[in-house]
């Protein structure tokens, strides 16, 4: 179940009577907790997480490709977890963590995935690179020793025009090595 | 080249490294710099250096167009034709300039100009709107009433062909072609709407058929396929009165700039192009496109800036495509392989555009006297076609390499045995040579000889791909008094990694680390670069950028042989220290000697002179290099006779580029070549309606695109392959890469199963249907 | 997306009474242009609905999430020693569990594997039941079809590559769902709550409609009810059950074909009873009843399974581009059932 109530802030029509809390269609005052900061903003309910990351909150790390869930390149995490963020509305996400790229490294330091992503060359144009990125660093938490197998499975939703697959994955497994070092 | 003064004599590397390097001597400009010496002895030439801008791609920090916001930035949308073939009776806009949100409302298909009143395909521009969300531009857009007059369509290229077809163009508005011949000669008559032929000869085909012991022939058919660049086509415009900057997702930002002066009554020097990440391009990037025109249309007439970026929906049906082509292939031989007459007929469609050739495969891959050529456009009412990946070449070697393929086994001859003898190129000789040590290629059985229904097999095919020239290539290196070192250039990195390239080339002339050069690429305010397409860049732009740092190197040697009272002649620059070649322990560092130029700065400006030994040929801004690219690719694949699943395995792809600059892009870039030749080989397919001439898989779900668990074990092994043409050497790989690999899954699958797939893609229903497994509808 | 507004129910009763019709009405109404707006419907994990909104092929003024309440994300035993799925239980979460992996294989078979792990986060088993077809002239908005109350199926001569091969008259949809087979397989039934506190519990297999009886709705949800738990009954002892599924691509692809059998297996080997069920092969999940009828009382070897393969086909009719679809069901079917018998 998700507590999404809390995270939306003001009056909401039919509150008082008894019935759902109702938002919008006008835009209404939501918070974000995105990179460990809380952020408020105003969005329409038909606004995606997407949307709201690149436009109002400036985040245009996350990408969009194909706004269909298609190809996963907007992949963020929430509490962890990726999902595609063109297919998530903003205003369901309520009091879960998101994590977008910008929320990887720790100040210069980067994330062990980004850093082997760099070390073996697993970019091209770099477009897919953000989502790739979190689904290969998502993976490592919950997997810390995949094999070249499990690192396909969970980069399966993603498409990469340029054809980084092969270094995407020979970049997880070094960083599992390293994680593991 | 005469000795005239302005040239002196260099001895040069020569040859494939892996066979054995000689030496080779050229005549030199003065003002170029000596000879680069063969990989093994350079510093940063030819390492693994990783990516320049991969920690600002890893973060997510790069900027690409789609991400650009600028103050004021209005959105700008496209209404798009509905219908596949209509005249334009009426347009009516002015519910849409009243919408609240309305900035500017351009039309583009006119009732009132014949020229520009017909639409021709689902998705030609009609109108566009600037407003202030896209939200608002989409509702009034739908605000926008067009009255448009259906008319008969076409949108299959074989109905296209029929006397009776409905007719796409007239003489009078069809495209003219392009006066170079790429992509489709102008001057070429028009019938019905088949436009050509384009022809070639050489000696007397039907002599060579007839001296000829075996003639082979088939026909081949390639589908339309998207270039599904991840970013779209996106551009931000901003007219002012003081000039127009463009922010575009552009291959070329020099030859955009050239187009936006032509197109608005310019100067150059007020117009401004710029680009930092680029997400694709494949060839769909390369001009201004309708859409840059239309963005800039509205900032002017809204005097803000406007951002266009196309959906997913767009890009496949209105950024461009590979075409699709038909080709029917005759070869002649002598019982010893030799050919004696090679006859070409093919037929391809660009959609509403010219140049669906099947490339130069046929007429230059082989040693065969006797040549013709007859290539055709068809007309279609569907999106335009440009380059994608390797131009005509890939569905033409898709035909060709199955063919020679066919004609091996009616010989008796292993493939690769014919292939040594009919193959003139020691490039690919040696490519063929290492690639089948790698795959086993004495593994390979009969075809068809595996029991069970999963069947393997082993293939192969090759690859040639002219080596382009951009002559008009200028770049800039700057060394500033701190030491700090910057290279400029228009070039744009479209995920290439030209910026990393660029950065070893001056590294390695100064003796400094890549990551010590600054990389200021993407800005017409730098001097103009190459386009990234034809695999040109590197070709292009690193001997300018490796001559301008020389130059420069020869300000601060001057300045350093003063302070160490030696002459400028004898220092070398190494490790970070400008260094007395005799006597390595006196000299200073680096930073010491530009501490000591008179100036701030200090900078030189080269272009991209002739090669040494000159070109085989000059177009206007490009010239196409003396030697061609190679490239041979091997490939195993497993065929599931029952489900008609194809598994490419393993593929070992064997490319040259000259002098490679660094390996770990190169492996990335061959790679990514691999996976869209698989791709391209099993997946892909521009489907349209045929009842209502609409693309019925417009985005990334039902055009599909190979996965991470398509991806098979790809070996990369690149030649070393050294002519001493320039001052570096070094060639492209983007092209060469993707050109074998359809072939080669072709022939390996032919291996497998026994049976030829003469049509792309190899999809479940297309293998089911060649074992005979699919029952035929009475 | 059009403009609409949110609704975060908290309870059934509250959902049910919130939404006004099924995304199934609410389409047929856009394209009908009946009052545009006026329609709320429900969203669970909202991948079909943002698609479906995406693609502007329906207007909803209203949103009601299902993700508050309480109870609908449970995986339970149930009092007959069954299991009771909540209907939003993640597809992600359907794949982990280990009851499944142990006992209900062909379910876990079918949603392991299935889209992307991204979508398999989000997207429930609820949402996945009722999502609507895959058909891509159905999800253009310039088509008018059938299904959405216009007049023509464009499919049936035109690009059916991917569509039906039996009962593909007047609309050859398949059914998108790869869960479903293999829960009809397992004979699971549906349960549907009203606002009023009523509940009725279906066998999916009688819930999905076949187009003879409602051409522009797949199952028989009806309007202001909620889909709310899927059970599947306990396992009868000797079950052996198993899913395959093929794409073009293996990843993230829609199957061409795909196959659930459930074979109730004596001690002896002899198959006492199956359930065949072809996904991706009409409008409803297809009991291929020839081919179960080809296994019952015969001892399941690879002679068996090719014979049920063959039988799976009884009653095609492919149309012009799918015949291919024959050798592909005929092969997932025997390959199915070895599956399934070598399962411990």
């Amino acid at each position: 179940m998700i507590d999404a109530a809390s995270a939306i802030i003001g009056r909401a029509e039919g509150a008082e009577s008894g019935g759902p809390a109702v938002s919008g269609p006008e835009p209404v005052p939501i918070t974000l907790k995105v990179n460990g900061v809380t952020r408020t903003l105003q969005i329409e309910p038909r606004t995606t997480l997407a949307e709201a990351l690149r436009g109002r909150l400036g985040l245009t790390g996350t990408k969009i490709a194909c706004n269909r869930g298609a190809c996963s390149a907007c992949t963020v995490w929430l509490d962890g977890m990726t999902v595609c963020s063109c297919m998530i509305l903003a205003i369901e996400v309520g009091a879960r963590n998101v994590t977008t790229i910008e929320g990887l490294a720790r100040g210069d330091a980067l994330h062990p995935v980004q850093a082997a992503f760099i070390a073996h060359d697993a970019m091209q144009c770099g477009f897919c690179t953000p989502g790739m990125v979190m689904s290969s660093a998502a993976l490592l938490e919950r997997m810390p020793d995949p094999t070249a197998e499990d690192v396909k499975t969970a980069i399966s939703g993603h498409i990469c025009r340029c054809g980084t697959y092969p270094h995407v994955v020979a970049a997880t497994l070094a960083a599992a090595k390293a994680r593991k070092a | 080249m005469a000795a005239d003064g302005t040239t002196r004599t260099e001895r040069f590397p020569s040859g494939i490294a892996s066979v054995g390097l000689g030496e080779v001597e050229r005549q030199v400009p003065l003002d170029e710099p000596p000879p680069l010496p063969a990989n093994a002895l350079l510093a940063v030439i030819g390492k693994p250096v990783p990516r320049q801008n991969g920690r600002a791609k890893v973060t997510g920090a790069t900027r690409f167009t789609v991400d650009i916001a600028l103050p004021g930035m209005l959105h700008g949308r496209i209404l798009r034709s509905p219908l596949p073939h209509a005249q334009l009776r009426a347009i009516d806009a002015s519910a849409a300039l009243g919408h609240p949100g309305v900035r500017a409302v351009i039309v583009v298909a006119r009732p009132e100009d014949p020229a520009a009143s017909v639409v021709r395909y689902i998705g030609a521009p009609v109108a566009a709107i600037a407003a202030v969300s896209m939200a608002a531009a989409r509702e009034a857009l739908r605000l926008i009433r067009v009255d448009y007059m259906p008319l008969p369509f076409v949108a299959d290229m074989d109905a296209a062909r029929a006397p009776s077809a409905p007719l796409v163009y007239d003489s009078a508005s069809a495209p003219a072609g392009h006066p170079s011949g790429y992509p489709a000669a102008a001057g070429l008559p028009l019938n019905g709407n088949v436009r050509g032929p384009a022809t070639g000869r050489r000696g007397d085909v039907a002599q060579g058929f007839a001296q000829g012991d075996v003639v082979i022939e088939g026909e081949y058919r390639t589908q339309v396929q998207t270039h599904c660049c991840m970013e779209p086509h996106a551009i931000v415009a901003d007219w002012r009165a003081d000039g127009l900057t463009v922010h575009m997702s552009t291959q070329f930002t020099a030859g955009v700039r050239h187009e936006l002066a032509e197109t608005f009554g310019l100067p150059l020097s007020r117009v401004r192009v710029i680009v930092d990440g680029m997400g694709g391009g494949f060839g769909s990037k390369s001009t201004l496109g309708n859409y840059g025109r239309i963005a800039v249309a509205l900032s002017r007439q809204a005097q803000a800036p406007v951002r266009i970026m196309l959906d997913r929906e767009e890009e496949q049906m209105d950024a461009g495509n590979r075409p699709g082509t038909w080709q029917r292939l005759r070869i002649g031989a002598r019982r010893d392989g030799s050919l004696t007459a090679i006859s070409l007929a093919s037929y391809g469609t660009a959609g509403v555009a010219v140049g669906a050739g099947v490339g130069t495969v046929a007429e230059a891959m082989y040693a065969c006297p006797n040549f013709e050529a007859a290539q055709h456009d068809v007309f279609i009412n569907a999106g335009p076609g440009c380059a994608m990946r390797a131009p005509g070449n890939v569905p033409g070697a898709f035909g060709l390499e199955q063919a020679i393929d066919e004609l091996a086994e009616r010989l008796s001859l292993d493939p690769l045995v014919l292939r040594d003898r009919i193959d003139p190129s020691p490039v690919r000789r040696e490519e063929r040579r290492i690639g089948a040590e790698r795959i086993g290629w004495q593994r390979r059985h009969a075809p068809g000889a595996d029991p069970g229904p999963v069947k393997r097999g082993l293939g192969v095919a090759q690859s040639l791909w002219g080596a382009n020239v951009q002559i008009n290539s200028a770049c800039e290196v700057r060394v500033m008094r701190d030491g700090s070192v910057e290279v400029l250039s228009s070039v744009q990195d479209i995920g290439t990694g030209i910026g990393t390239v660029l950065a070893q080339t001056v590294a390695e002339v100064f003796g400094l680390r890549p990551e010590e050069i600054t990389i200021r690429i993407g800005d017409t305010e730098f001097p103009a670069g190459p386009p990234s397409y034809g695999s040109r860049t590197t070709a292009s732009i690193t001997p300018p950028a490796r001559t301008a740092a020389w130059r420069v190197l020869q300000l601060l040697f001057r300045e350093a042989a003063l302070a160490l009272n030696v002459a400028a002649g004898d220092l070398v620059a190494r490790d970070g220290r400008i260094l007395v070649r005799d006597e390595p322990n006196r000299g200073m560092s680096f930073r010491d000697a530009a501490a000591r130029l008179r100036t701030d700065r200090i900078s030189a400006v080269a272009s991209r002179s002739d090669d040494y030994a000159g070109f085989r040929r000059r177009m206007e801004d490009a010239a196409l290099a003396r030697q061609d690219l190679g490239g041979v690719q091997f490939a195993e694949v497993a065929v599931d006779t029952e489900t008609g699943i194809v598994r490419v395995e393993r593929v070992v792809a064997v490319q040259d580029c000259g002098r490679p600059m660094n390996p770990l892009q190169i492996e990335s870039q061959v790679q990514g070549g691999v996976l869209m030749g698989l791709s391209y080989a099993l997946f892909e397919d521009r489907i349209l309606d045929q009842h209502t001439g609409r693309m019925v898989n417009p985005n990334l779900e039902q055009y599909k695109l190979a996965g991470p668990r398509e991806t098979p074990a790809i070996d990369v092994v690149v030649l070393e392959n050294y002519q001493g043409q320039s001052a570096t050497d070094a060639y492209g790989i983007a092209e060469p890469s993707n050109i074998a690999t359809a072939p080669a899954i072709a022939n390996a699958v032919y291996n497998a199963i026994g049976v030829r797939l003469r049509a792309l893609p190899m999809t479940p229903a297309a293998i089911l249907a060649a074992l005979g497994k699919v029952p035929v509808r009475s | 997306m059009n403009r609409f507004a949110w609704v975060n129910a908290r309870t059934i009763a509250e959902a049910a009474a919130a939404v006004s019709t099924t995304v199934a009405d609410a389409m047929t109404a856009s394209v009908d242009a009946a009052v545009p707006g006026a329609t709320s419907v429900v969203k669970a994990g909202g991948i079909d609905l943002l698609d479906l909104l995406k693609e502007n092929l329906l207007a909803p003024g209203k949103v009601v999430s299902l993700s508050q309440i309480p109870g609908l994300d449970a995986i339970d035993e149930d009092e007959t020693a069954g299991i009771r799925i909540g209907s939003m239980v993640t597809l992600a979460s359907l794949a982990d569990n280990p009851v499944l992996q142990q006992r209900y294989r062909a379910l876990a078979d079918a949603v392991q594997g299935s889209a992307s792990p991204q979508i398999r986060n989000v997207a429930t088993l609820g949402g996945n039941l009722l999502q609507r077809p895959r058909c891509w002239y159905f999800r253009a908005e310039e088509y008018r079809c059938l299904r959405k109350g216009g007049g023509h199926c464009f499919a049936i001569s035109g690009e059916n590559q991917y569509h039906a091969i039996f009962n593909n008259q007047p609309c050859a949809i398949v059914h998108p769902s790869t869960a479903a087979t293999a829960l009809v397989a397992l004979g699971a039934t549906v349960e549907l709550a009203t606002a009023a506190g009523a509940t009725r519990r279906v066998l999916l297999e009688d819930f999905f409609v076949t187009p003879d009886k409602d051409l522009q709705r797949e199952n028989d949800l009806k309007p202001q009810e909620i889909l709310t738990a899927i059970r599947l009954p306990p396992l009868p002892a000797g079950l052996r059950t198993a899913h395959l599924k093929q794409g073009e691509k293996d990843s993230f692809d829609w199957p061409l074909a795909d196959v659930a059998v459930a074979l109730e297996l004596e001690e002896d080997g002899v198959c006492k009873k199956a359930a065949i069920v072809l996904g991706a092969a009409a409008p409803v999940p297809h009991r291929a009843k020839a081919a179960e009828a080809a296994l019952v009382d015969r001892r399941i070897d690879e002679k068996a399974a090719k014979d049920a393969g063959r039988a799976a086909l009884d009653g095609a009719t492919p149309l012009a581009m799918n015949a291919f679809k024959l050798p592909l069901f005929e092969a997932l079917v025997g390959r199915a059932i070895l599956k399934a018998v070598a399962r411990q």
